[in-house]
């Protein structure tokens, strides 16, 4: 079972809030996806089976709707939101991603006061309040402001512009939050017993993403440098990428700390012939050898380290180098992370039926594994209104007579 | 701390959080914890301090383990106690403190606690309901689990490092900073809320095992699918894509010059009714109608010759006036800003009270940030600064374990304490 096991998350957010329920999801939760007539947008976001568009074919909607179930409702009519609040009656948690000024089909805090055990949680780009609360927003936009995109870029290459990386973070750092909003308050729920509205301002999220540009903000008004491939600093500091034999790059950033540690690395790169300027004792000073402390010995260590890692391959100086325990690292690709035994040995990637396609897919699962209540994928992601009928009919009771006017007026699908 | 009222009491009130972890990626989840409302513990040990205490700045003078700003920043809301826990008296100290305490956070090297005697099994021994959460780079099962991490190793062989950067650099731009510490913490945080509730349904605790390098991969779904469905290796279609968005797909999408030093705005159309209203206030109507650009797929295809032009407008131009110019027009457009740009001059953080003045008693007056996660009825808090080293070792050994003052100085005497 599930940690979520028996709750029910009625979920009408939009991409901002895909990631959130899937942890739910993935969590146990029974989450019900609220498509409007045509689809989810998501649908429409590629990568794309055989790279043909198709509401049925969108990589993107198979990840993150899969354990999720499909309910298509029109809530922007009158029909439509009536069966939203009748299955929000029978729900634990509502979902929702509108932002307060822009057309939304219902007003998350009345919707709380009014069924006293329900949490709703909204998920907006700025929040429920604030001058920005109803400004136009994407992902990329919401890292732009927010300050994760501040502190990515390059040092060598003049004129770069700071860097967005790539995925839908913005959704992902505020999924987290959301998702802990709400097993954080269905916690309390079971002692006192009542719901509450909680709003998550995914703005707020990326500012507490930050990292050591928070304390350099907060303390002395400090920004700091961008630099390629490592932290932005308040001073510039050495590469830690560094070009292999077959093409590849390895990140050297964990130097080693301990004396025995640093000897094993040394022992690894001289029995290959190379590294003659590590045996300098000035190394063996733990401190001498640390990246970013403008150390002047680092330079002579720097330059043999790349020679020998330009005269190797990626996976044989991350297998040696982590074998010595310094922990150095391939920058792989994503395609190159399933080649990689230990994830599969832990079983981090799952396979999938896709029975209407008569194949199995293979998927990133679990950020973490639950000794008593496995996380789990669920099935593939649903086909839309895939669960249109029996939600409405299974548990709303609603008799087939009256459904198919609802579809033919559009309300259901 | 608020909430007298019945029910209004932050939402963790009551939990007790036994927190071994150090650095940023343990105590990222324990500062949320701490704002949730649970009491986090920290346990420390003087030979082996944290060195976050050390780091950098140091805003009212170098005077560690308790000046530090970024300790500061991210281990409020918490407690401190100095124990040994390589001495028999300091482990068994743990054991007592387990045994009163719901969750037991650490993010050391896979052995570490093992080799103490506080493996799960051990811990369970002594509570069963704890809920344990190990969290390291690789886990602890598999074949390279002695293998180590920080936040850069782990974003490299996630895929995340590669998904980021300039599509002609010969190198990718990765991330400025170790987003996988705090994604991690955050992956902690929600497990154990929801370990919490299953607890309190079926009395049972649990172990959580996470590896921070699988929280990154969990986070590149489609470029996985990609390859799984397609075959398509990631590298194959001129990835990363810089500023520009792969999908969904649209143009405009990318950073563009404004007026000052390395200044930029995000804009980014992702439907036609959006990029027509970017042309209307752009002073250039006749994009809309130049062949090259009055379709997606077109302008996709002109990509450079689009991003070209923008940038020559924007160049000059004062980036937040030009940022209230396009929202007015409701097109997606954000300044890139920093971490003192959403103190300084972010007026949407301000009307949030975003930042509020708290006191420390080594560093003083300062600046803390928000709550992420606003509840109406049992609100998060944000009161108590970060811990001095050992500041509650009077009241977790004496109040919570029950220790007498004889005891007390006996462990201090003999290296169970500090």
């Amino acid at each position: 079972m599930g940690a979520l096991d028996g709750v029910t998350v009625l979920d009408c957010s939009d991409p901002k809030g895909h990631f959130a329920g899937k942890l739910l999801a993935g969590l146990g939760a029974d989450v019900i996806k609220i498509e409007p007539p045509g689809g989810d947008v998501g649908r429409t976001y590629g990568p794309f089976l055989d790279d043909q568009p198709g509401p049925e074919r969108s990589l993107y909607w198979w990840h993150y709707a899969a354990g999720k179930r499909s309910v298509v409702l029109d809530l922007h009519s009158s029909d439509g939101i009536e069966l939203f609040l009748e299955l929000a009656a029978q729900s634990d948690v509502v979902l929702e991603s509108c932002q307060p000024g822009r057309d939304r089909p219902f007003d998350p805090v009345a919707l709380s006061d009014h069924y006293q055990g329900l949490i709703v949680i909204s998920l907006t780009p700025f929040g429920q309040t604030g001058p920005w609360r109803d400004h136009a927003w994407s992902d990329a936009v919401g890292l732009a402001l927010g300050g994760p995109m501040g502190s990515c870029g390059y040092d060598n290459i003049p004129g770069a512009p700071p860097i967005r990386p790539t995925e839908h973070h913005a959704a992902h750092i505020a999924g987290y939050f959301a998702a802990t909003a709400a097993c954080t308050a269905l916690y309390e729920g079971q002692q006192s017993g009542l719901g509450q509205h909680i709003d998550v301002s995914m703005h707020e999220c990326m500012g507490f993403t930050i990292e050591s540009s928070a304390p350099w903000a907060l303390y002395e008004q400090h920004p700091l440098i961008r630099q390629a491939g490592r932290h932005a600093g308040p001073q510039p500091t050495e590469p830690w990428q560094y070009p292999t034999a077959d093409g590849r790059l390895i990140n050297i950033f964990g130097m080693p700390r301990s004396e025995a540690s640093w000897l094993a690395l040394v022992a690894f790169i001289q029995e290959r012939g190379m590294g003659e300027n590590l045996s300098d004792l000035e190394l063996l000073d733990g401190r001498k050898r640390q990246l970013g402390l403008q150390q002047p010995t680092v330079a002579s260590m720097l330059s043999d380290i790349a020679e020998f890692i330009a005269a190797n391959e990626a996976e044989e100086i991350y297998a040696g180098a982590q074998a010595a325990g310094a922990a150095w690292s391939t920058i792989r690709t994503p395609d190159e992370c399933l080649a990689d035994e230990h994830w599969h040995a832990r079983g981090f990637f799952v396979d999938v039926e896709h029975e209407e396609r008569n194949r199995t897919v293979t998927f990133p699962g679990a950020p973490y594994i639950l000794s008593e209540t496995p996380w789990t994928h669920g099935r593939r992601a649903p086909l839309l209104g895939e669960h249109t009928r029996e939600i409405l009919c299974g548990q709303l009771g609603l008799s087939d007579e009256e459904l198919g006017p609802l579809i033919a007026a559009g309300v259901a699908q | 701390m608020t909430g007298s009222e019945p029910n209004t009491r932050p939402p963790l009130d009551g939990v007790r959080v036994v927190d071994f972890t150090w650095i940023v990626a343990g105590p990222t989840c324990t500062r949320l914890l701490g704002d949730l409302g649970a009491e986090v513990i920290r346990v420390e040990n003087e030979q082996t301090l944290d060195s976050i205490r050390f780091g950098r700045p140091h805003p009212n003078g170098f005077d560690p383990p308790d000046s530090g700003a970024m300790f500061n920043w991210l281990n409020r809301n918490k407690r401190s106690i100095t124990v040994n826990a390589r001495h028999p008296d300091g482990l068994d100290l743990i054991k007592r403190l387990i045994r009163v305490s719901d969750v037991v956070v650490e993010n050391y090297s896979s052995r570490i606690l093992e080799n103490w005697g506080l493996s799960y099994e051990e811990q369970k021994a002594e509570n069963p309901r704890i809920i344990y959460v190990s969290l390291s780079g690789f886990g602890h099962s598999g074949p390279q689990r002695d293998y180590s991490t920080w936040g850069p190793t782990a974003q490299a062989l996630s895929g995340l490092t590669a998904m980021s950067g300039l599509p002609e650099a010969p190198e990718p731009a990765g991330w400025g900073y170790s987003y996988l510490d705090h994604m991690a913490g955050f992956t902690a945080a929600a497990a154990i809320t929801a370990a919490l509730k299953h607890r309190r349904d079926s009395g049972r605790g649990q172990w959580i095992d996470l590896s921070q390098v699988e929280t990154g991969m969990a986070l590149t779904g489609p470029a996985t699918l990609d390859f799984t469905v397609n075959g398509r290796p990631y590298r194959e279609t001129g990835n990363p894509p810089g500023n520009r968005s792969v999908w969904p797909q649209a143009a405009p999408h990318n950073t563009y010059p404004t007026a000052g030093d390395d200044n930029w705005i995000m804009i980014t159309c992702t439907s036609d009714a959006e990029w027509e209203a970017f042309c209307e206030v752009s002073d250039h109507p006749h994009w809309r109608t130049d062949r090259r650009f009055a379709t997606l797929p077109a302008r996709l295809r002109h990509e450079d010759e689009l991003d070209e032009q923008i940038g020559s407008w924007t160049a000059g131009q004062d980036g937040r006036a030009l940022m209230q110019r396009l929202q007015a027009a409701d097109v997606p457009a954000g300044v890139v800003q920093n971490g003192v740009d959403l103190v300084i001059g972010d007026p949407q953080m301000k009307a949030r009270e975003w930042t509020v003045t708290r006191d420390h008693p080594v560093i003083g007056e300062h600046l803390t940030d928000g709550l992420q996660i606003q509840f109406s009825r049992t609100p998060a808090h944000r009161d108590r600064p970060g811990p001095p080293l050992g500041e509650a070792n009077r009241y977790v050994f004496a109040e919570l374990l029950g220790l007498t003052d004889e005891r007390i100085t006996e462990l201090q005497m003999n290296g169970a304490m500090g």
